[in-house]
């Protein structure tokens, strides 16, 4: 009666009992970022060809190169159009992917070590370069080589364009579309009302004044979009203050939010705020809704956007616009830089990685994007300017926002400027959260302040976070 | 089954069939076993075990996900989890979702079983109200819609210049609501985003709870009805109690859904919305995995999601052992 036997119910608690620990049992050095790379046999590259003034980066005849590209504002097909060039040069078979969702895509190759030949890691969910900048291939050859015109690309490219790329001193990444940061307004409605585009936050808050005469805003603002106004005020005191609020906000300085000319800035902006020349709502606004108020219904006059503003509301424009762009605003007449001093931070990084099966492919693509034709089709068919210069004709395709950008940035010569700690932190989040607070009226100067300054001294007080430095 | 023995004709002695007999382990039982427990076990062993124990692992080390290479750094991550602000304040956004939204849901859900099965009038035999199979049907439709597109849909309601909600409060002459950001206010972000996610939900536990009543015999609610019970009184003594594993089942269900709540939010609000008040703990996640590229800190969030989730399973039965839950006779 009492000996144990083996009865449906012991089999089943021994089975489960056996499962839960079965992954203790050396499970666990099976992970899924188990060991990869260095000690597996070495992987296959293509035996490398000689390289030569017409094949700089020595790459393989007939080789397959792979792309991956961010499938976003710009498209991809300009990408195609480059690797067309490449394939009947080098006789390549070139693999274009396009996708939204790049970190996700690619983190378990990056992982896995079998990353693509070239990435434009772009894009909301764009890989934090701060992890995976080890991992890339420095690009200062590709910037040293002949581009297919036989000119140095160095010299054809505008100034500080390796700036948004170079992390730490490593040049890892190619922005290759050159973004202006800009104030936009329609000329057309400006020269109906005659008003002149303001040059200092007192015009600005004058011509708030005008158009609230009108039954219009001055400013639009959307959810996902409150940072633009955040980029904006950044600028402005850094135009104000010159490169030591920069350096202070990018090296995450416990005050750097406390600056004057930050803070005239934000005093100029809660003002604003205060008068009512924001459109209201638009903490709870979607962004390109919120957009549409300013570049089809002309509710408000003015809106901080990058380049991509034009190519973005194309469907929701106005016809008769005339999308123009003038430098963003200063405090006073007299500011440290230049009122002409535009941030310019090229986009669109490009990136090879170091454990690429095929290197030399991608950076052969990119010296054909940053060779004449490629790059004058990515200006005709996107209405953006690349990093090459001259390659966008005096009637800018019959676009007045490219015109207006080319122009700015022939004016602003050597005065651009850019800052990379946002990006590189991932903290956009974060601070959209305290912008949309305080365009709403629900935070001062002294609570946005507090809010900014708390953001950043949270990565600068986690010791896990991997610093960058910016000395210039 | 093969010896038919009953409690009568059992020889005094044997147990009956089936428990603690040792029956031969022949090649089909063992085969048997092997197919419909072994196999099952592995699958279970390999796609939830495993990972789940490989989280707690990942969640020990700095790994920042697109590398192969990470550092044990013990629990550091958690640490760090309870000093950070943000992720304290996501995680009480959503405890407050995962009590708030299943009880408001499930009293709705009730209340409209109840006015579909026993809710007509309190004379002549006991039936639902007329129509209720369109009721049924059109309460019924937002749970099939996909989450995401429940929530853009909602986003566009709530716009505060061109949304119907605005443009109906204003048309009813309250002015105060004109480009009134709903979810741009912290006082009204949550709970227009609550509301949504209760509109999604009600429909289906509503027709689940309407089952669990057709499957009460009606002699029960006649009877009732004979002994003078009204129609509250019939849904208080009579159907809640008869159909409390479904409602326990159903709060189970909806914490899990509104303690995540993650698609919802990502449409309504995909930053967290005002003063992070709608930030929930899945989109932290998200964010501090693929835009600051620190898994092994996501992990450690991804742990303590699974460890609320839990605790509330637990709380939901100990609440429902403790009300009388377990004693399978009815109460009286």
């Amino acid at each position: 009666m009492n000996t144990r036997r083996v009865t449906r119910r012991r089999i089943l608690q021994g089975a489960v009992g056996a499962a839960a620990l079965a992954p203790f049992g050396g499970a666990l050095t099976s992970c899924a970022a188990g060991t990869t790379g260095d000690s597996g046999a070495k992987k296959k590259q293509p035996a490398k060809s000689a390289t030569s003034a017409n094949n700089p980066f020595g790459l393989e005849k007939s080789s397959s190169v792979e792309a991956v590209i961010f499938n976003g504002g710009y498209g991809y097909d300009y990408v195609t159009f480059a690797t067309k060039q490449v394939d009947g040069k080098f006789s390549t078979k070139t693999k274009v992917t396009p996708t939204t969702q790049i970190a996700q895509q690619l983190q378990p190759r990056f992982v896995g070590g079998n990353p693509p030949d070239l990435i434009d890691n772009s894009g909301a969910n764009q890989i934090g370069f701060n992890t995976i900048v080890d991992q890339l291939e420095s690009l200062d050859d590709l910037f040293e080589s002949n581009n297919y015109e036989g000119t140095k690309i160095a010299d054809t490219v505008y100034p500080h364009v390796k700036d948004p790329g170079t992390f730490s001193g490593k040049f890892a990444a190619m922005n290759y579309a050159m973004t202006v940061y800009a104030v936009w307004y329609s000329k057309t409605l400006f020269d109906q009302n005659g008003w002149t585009a303001p040059k200092t936050w007192d015009e600005t808050i004058a011509l708030g004044e005008k158009a609230k005469a009108k039954g219009k805003y001055l400013f639009v603002w959307g959810k996902e979009a409150a940072t633009y106004y955040h980029t904006l005020a950044m600028d402005s005191a850094i135009k104000e203050g010159g490169p030591e609020v920069r350096l202070a906000l990018e090296n995450l300085e416990p005050k750097a939010w406390s600056h004057p000319a930050l803070q005239q800035v934000f005093k100029a902006m809660e003002t604003c705020v205060k008068k009512g020349y924001f459109v209201p709502g638009g903490a709870g606004t979607q962004f390109t809704s919120a957009q549409a108020k300013w570049s089809n219904d002309q509710q408000a006059i003015l809106y901080p956007s990058g380049g991509w503003i034009e190519n973005e509301m194309k469907k929701a424009t106005k016809a008769g616009f005339t999308m123009t762009g003038i430098p963003e605003m200063t405090v006073t007449d007299s500011p440290k830089m230049p009122y002409e001093s535009l941030r310019s931070a090229a986009g669109e990084p490009f990136i090879v990685p170091s454990k690429a099966k095929n290197s030399a492919g991608g950076k052969e693509i990119l010296r054909a994007m940053l060779s004449k034709d490629a790059a004058t089709n990515f200006s005709k068919t996107r209405l953006a300017p690349t990093i090459v210069k001259d390659t966008v004709p005096s009637d800018g395709f019959g676009s007045s926002a490219l015109v207006s950008q080319t122009s700015m940035l022939s004016a602003a010569g050597t005065n651009v400027f850019n800052y990379q700690f946002g990006t590189y932190y991932g903290l956009n989040a974060d601070q959209l959260t305290v912008w949309n607070s305080f365009l709403s009226g629900k935070l001062d100067v002294a609570g946005l302040t507090k809010g900014l300054q708390q953001i950043s001294d949270k990565v600068a007080n986690d010791s896990s976070v991997k610093k960058l430095k910016v000395t210039s | 089954m093969s010896s038919r023995t009953t409690t009568a004709t059992r020889p005094a002695g044997t147990r009956p069939a089936g428990r603690g007999r040792r029956r031969p382990l022949t090649f089909d039982r063992v085969s048997f076993f092997a197919v419909f427990l072994g196999l099952p076990l592995v699958i279970f062993a390999v796609f939830v075990i495993s990972p789940f124990v490989q989280a707690l692992y990942y969640s020990l080390t700095d790994w920042s996900g697109f590398s192969a290479s990470m550092n044990f750094v013990g629990f550091d991550n958690y640490v760090r989890l309870f000093q950070d602000d943000q992720f304290v304040k996501s995680i009480q956004n959503s405890i407050v979702l995962g009590l708030v939204v299943p009880a408001v849901t499930i009293v709705m859900a009730l209340v409209l079983a109840t006015l579909m099965t026993v809710g007509s009038s309190g004379t002549g035999t006991v039936r639902g109200l007329r129509n209720s199979n369109i009721y049924r049907v059109v309460s019924f439709f937002p749970y099939t819609i996909p989450g995401i597109v429940i929530g853009i849909i909602w986003a566009q309601i709530y716009d505060p210049a061109r949304g119907i909600l605005n443009a109906l409060l204003t048309g009813a002459g309250l002015g105060g609501f004109e480009n009134f950001a709903w979810l741009g206010d912290s006082r009204t972000a949550m709970g227009a985003s609550m509301f949504a996610i209760i509109w999604s939900f009600v429909g289906f536990y509503m027709v689940l709870f309407i089952a669990a009543i057709r499957g009460i015999d009606p002699d029960v609610f006649e009877a009732a009805r004979i002994d003078g019970a009204g129609r509250l009184r019939t849904a208080w003594s009579i159907i809640i109690p008869l159909i409390r594993d479904n409602i326990q089942t159903a709060w189970v269900y909806l914490g899990i859904a509104s303690l995540d709540s993650f698609v919802y939010m990502a449409a309504l609000n995909p930053g967290g919305g005002p003063q992070n008040s709608t930030l929930v703990m899945a989109q932290e996640l998200f964010n501090t995995a693929f835009t600051k590229g620190r898994f092994g800190y996501a992990t450690a969030m991804g742990v303590m999601l699974a460890v609320v989730t839990l605790v509330f399973a637990a709380l939901v039965f100990t609440v429902n052992a403790l009300t009388g839950g377990r004693d399978k006779e009815a109460r009286r």
